[in-house]
């Protein structure tokens, strides 16, 4: 495991409450769509995922039930709880705040110097 | 709504169905890889080649699933749950190794918890006063009374005088038989003190008050405190006790309080009563011949006094005292002495308490070595297990964790077993120990110190056992030879020589004890003790308060118990040797007519006993000179004497004795030396025998009024079918007078009770200690034989004989004993001193003792040392070729 796995867990956790956002779907789904929605940017290993979900579960936030997939396989479909919907909103917000405050920072970094 | 039963649900599973939740994980993995393999077929990769690299990406399987399971909040308690059931079938896959450290801890915990319970109040309990260690005994001790004492005519002079004392106070000597005349009447014991005497000790009655300034006078009102245990026993704790009139001794006295529950006398004496002490100094002045009441005397030292200070202060009030008060001829034998309330307290038992406090630590000591050394023993041998776990994925801290569940698992058992053991041990201590031990009987298992142990015991599994488990299992561990760590069986080694230096010196000092012991059996005591027995006969006070009323009653008695069939003989006493309380006199007392008087405070003391002429019969203690005392003497007007051996040897070298006149220094009233007595032994078991004299009981009552007779009866019947005559017998004459009859036996019995019970603790803890060091070796040279039987497969293949074999394995053994035995036999010859003062007949340094014990202990060491040797010994040279 890499060293910044705090800081990527949290990050994993909102990435794949945001996913879930949009309905129900398996493991192999969400990382999918993570995938794809950042153009290839961000790619979730199983190894990372499956924990994510399963803490995620016992957190409450999301739950599962086993369902048939497209091609008629049992799958495991996660979906977002009603706890997990008001929990995205906060780190949603969270994120928001962060990612201005760094960009504040990173923005305004030259002029200080200038 | 939904979600709430949904998410119940889910975690109901999750904890329930343990085998479904894994195989679900499984599912939901296969069916990640599944899609996985889907998504590189669907871009045209070849079936073979998109199930391989699917794989790779997907990296390790158990691991994921491990993670899966470590998100679930108290994961970790089942691994322990897993731990403790793997360490159980460690456990019963090794039971030799299980039982021997479950043993060893039982031991260690059990015996160290036992003892400390013992001598926790000896030595560091604080005394239930109000700051204990501030309060003193004080007083004037002499050959006669090693005890502090004072009287009541000089009592007040240091009370009024003295400046180290914050108070004073003092209480009678000694606690009285006393009636209590009631409906439900009662013998009781009485005592007295004064009104400053509770409050000195800082107690105060648990119901009621203490007594009044104007109720401590002479013809003061007469009231009494009674004791918790009369309150509760015999008045149902009545709630309205105080200001009640009880009838003790035919006079009523007024209850104005209950003392506490634990109270108790500093003197360790028991009382039921306690009228106020009285005393006033114009009285005093005149009373007893101008000497005062005796009486036993406490006092507070004011803050920042030592003991030592204070009998510096006290000095000249005493020299003042001595030089004014007391007669010139004892003034030589009087000190004072002041002493902390612990030391009058525990007296000499202190050193007992010290000596078993050492013995039950070195026990301990061995103990934890033991369990050391056995943890390090099994971690070793499992080092190579250790090894295939952690190549298998085990992490470090979960290798840690199964050795910390394993050692926790170990001491937990050895700490319930060792506290059973303590409970029984501390019982065997309460019925073996003496009388004399001050608290014995309130001793109690002590939880601190159990837990103390149970946590030394765990810290020192704990921390053996994590030895190895902390080393990075090493890759060769792996490989069949493993090269066994050197540094560990050096430690290993180290300890196994601690251990059998400390069982050394465990077994030396009691085999001392033993020594000393078996010489206290074996003396002569000059008298015989079998078919005798004694009869105590308490006469209450105020019926018989004449000499009279007292002679009359013990002529009766003895008369009576004469006729009954199968009594040889009956005889009057006030004390029966070997031990006990007996009447004494000081040598420079006894003047002979037509010599110079002897110098004051000189030889020292002698024994008096006052008998009527069948006391030598009954005792069979032969008259070797001149005649013994007969009955006509009994009604003559001269006073007769019968020596000792010894006191007529030193009162008259090398002349005859008989006919001789003593009198005593101060009088001219001359007794006549009639006869010579054999020697008894009549200073206890252990002290020197002292020079006696025994006055004749005469049938006057003047030779009846002091001390309570006590009848020796010598029976052909056995003890248990006499009592019964006897008892009938003395209950014609008085049937509510109580009676207890002893056998000689049992008396003398009592008296080696303190050495019989120090010597059966030592003995059994340099047991135990030899015992645990044994294994130890043990355990080294087995484990020493083992590692090197490819070794030994070589030499034999190069020609050694099985002889040079066992003298090589047995040779390593030998060496550990040896240092082990000449620290220990150093360390020994250093403590003996300490046991000097209990040890009777035979020195600290006894050769013959010491090579005992050495022998005892070379010999044992030396089994445990053969066996393994000998396994090696036979061992077949092409199986231990092929060894791993």
């Amino acid at each position: 495991m890499p060293t910044s796995t705090d800081l990527l867990q949290g990050t994993v956790d909102v990435l794949i409450l945001q996913t879930l956002a949009a309905g129900p779907m398996h493991g192999w789904a969400v990382a999918q769509r993570i995938q794809q929605v950042s153009k290839d940017v961000l790619q979730i290993g199983q190894g990372s995922l499956y924990p994510a979900l399963h803490r995620l579960e016992y957190k409450g936030w999301i739950q599962s039930d086993w369902g048939n997939s497209e091609n008629n396989r049992r799958a495991k479909f996660y979906e977002l709880t009603e706890t997990g919907r008001k929990q995205l909103e906060t780190e949603l917000e969270t994120w928001t705040r962060l990612s201005e405050a760094i960009g504040l920072v990173l923005g305004r970094f030259p002029e200080a110097t200038a | 709504m939904n979600d709430t039963l949904k998410r119940l649900r889910f975690l109901l599973r999750q904890t329930l169905l343990r085998r479904r939740r894994q195989s679900e994980l499984d599912d939901e993995l296969q069916f990640h890889v599944d899609k996985a393999i889907e998504a590189k077929l669907a871009a045209g990769m070849t079936a073979e080649e998109a199930r391989r690299l699917a794989l790779v990406e997907f990296g390790g399987m158990e691991r994921t699933r491990e993670e899966c399971h470590q998100q679930r909040p108290g994961w970790w308690m089942g691994t322990m749950v897993q731990d403790v059931r793997y360490a159980l079938r460690g456990f019963r896959r090794n039971p030799v190794f299980t039982v021997a450290v479950i043993a060893t801890l039982a031991l260690g915990i059990g015996a160290t918890t036992a003892v400390f319970s013992v001598v926790d109040r000896i030595l560091f309990r604080s005394l239930p006063y109000a700051q204990d260690d501030r309060i003193v005994s004080l007083g004037t001790v002499h050959s006669l009374e090693k005890q502090e004492f004072m009287m009541g005519g000089f009592f007040f002079d240091w009370r009024d005088n003295q400046k180290p004392f914050v108070s004073m106070a003092s209480q009678g000597t000694m606690p009285h038989a006393c009636d209590l005349v009631e409906n439900n009447p009662a013998q009781l014991d009485c005592l007295y003190f004064d009104a400053g005497f509770l409050p000195l000790l800082g107690i105060s009655p648990v119901l009621g008050r203490n007594f009044l300034p104007e109720e401590d006078r002479p013809n003061g009102p007469r009231v009494v405190l009674i004791s918790y245990g009369l309150w509760q026993g015999h008045y149902n704790q009545d709630p309205g006790m105080i200001g009640r009139s009880i009838d003790i001794e035919g006079n009523p006295a007024r209850v104005v309080g209950v003392l506490p529950k634990d109270f108790q006398f500093p003197t360790l004496q028991t009382a039921d009563v306690i009228f106020p002490f009285a005393l006033n100094r114009a009285a005093q002045a005149t009373a007893n011949s101008g000497f005062g009441t005796p009486m036993r005397t406490f006092a507070r030292l004011k803050p920042g006094v030592s003991i030592a200070q204070a009998r510096e202060e006290m000095e000249p009030l005493f020299v003042h005292t001595r030089d004014t008060f007391i007669p010139p001829d004892v003034r030589k034998d009087i000190r004072l002495s002041i002493r902390s309330l612990r030391d009058r307290e525990t007296q000499d038992v202190q050193l007992t308490a010290w000596i078993l406090l050492g013995s039950v630590l070195a026990v301990l000591l061995i103990a934890c070595a033991n369990v050391g050394s056995l943890m390090m023993a099994r971690g070793e041998a499992r080092e190579r297990e250790l090894a295939v776990r952690s190549a298998l994925g085990a992490s470090r801290t979960r290798l840690i964790r199964q050795t910390l569940t394993e050692a926790t698992l170990l001491s937990l058992a050895g700490a319930a077993l060792g506290l059973a053991l303590a409970e029984g041990l501390l019982r065997v201590f309460l019925d073996l120990a003496p009388t004399g031990i001050p608290f014995l009987q309130r001793a109690g298992l002590d939880l601190r110190i159990a837990c103390f142990t149970v946590f030394l015991s765990l810290v020192c599994g704990v921390l053996f056992g994590l030895l190895p488990a902390l080393q990075t299992p090493r890759v060769v561990a792996l490989a069949a030879r493993a090269a066994k760590s050197r540094k560990r069986t050096v430690l290993r080694r180290g300890l196994v020589v601690g251990q059998i230096a400390v069982s050394m010196v465990l077994l030396s000092g009691s085999a001392l004890l033993y020594r000393s012991f078996q010489n206290v059996e074996d003396q002569r005591l000059g008298m015989q003790t079998g078919g005798v027995f004694t009869l105590q006969i308490a006469l209450p006070w105020y019926r018989y308060n004449t000499g009279q009323t007292v002679m009359d009653f013990y002529l009766r008695a003895d008369a009576a118990l004469r006729r009954l069939p199968g009594i040889r003989a009956v005889a009057i006493s006030d004390s029966v040797p070997p031990g006990g309380w007996q009447g004494g006199g000081r040598y420079a007392d006894l003047a002979v007519s037509g010599r110079p008087l002897p110098t004051p405070g000189m030889g020292g003391v002698v024994v008096t006993r006052k008998v009527t002429p069948d006391y030598f019969k009954a005792l069979n203690i032969p008259i070797v000179r001149g005649r013994n005392f007969t009955d006509e003497d009994r009604h003559s007007g001269e006073t007769m004497l019968i020596l000792s051996r010894l006191l007529a040897d030193r009162l008259f070298p090398g002349e005859d004795p008989i006919g001789k006149h003593i009198h005593s220094p101060r009088s001219t009233a001359v007794s006549t030396v009639v006869g010579v007595a054999e020697n008894v032994k009549n200073g206890g078991l252990l002290e020197p025998d002292e020079p006696e004299i025994y006055t004749l009981r005469r049938s006057a009552a003047d030779d009846w009024g002091q001390r309570a007779p006590v009848m020796i009866v010598d029976s052909v019947l056995s003890p248990k079918a006499a009592t019964p005559w006897v008892r009938s017998q003395i209950a014609k004459l008085d049937p509510t007078v109580p009676i207890t009859v002893e056998t000689l036996n049992e008396q003398v019995s009592k008296l080696a009770d303190r050495p019989r019970f120090e010597t059966a603790l030592l003995g059994f803890f340099a047991f135990c200690g030899l015992l645990m060091a044994v294994i130890g070796l043990y355990g080294v040279i087995a484990f020493v034989a083992a590692q090197r039987t490819q070794e030994i497969g070589v030499r034999m293949a190069l020609g050694a004989t099985r002889m040079n074999i066992l003298r090589l394995i047995a040779g390593e053994g030998l060496r550990l004993i040896a240092v082990g035995g000449i620290l220990g036999l150093g360390a020994a010859l250093g403590t003996a001193r300490l046991l000097k003062s209990l040890l009777y007949n035979v020195g600290p340094h006894d050769p013959g003792t010491y090579a005992a014990a050495t022998l005892l202990l070379a010999l044992v060491a030396l089994a445990a040392t053969l066996i393994p040797a000998r396994a090696a010994m036979k061992v077949e040279p092409v199986v231990a070729l092929r060894y791993e």
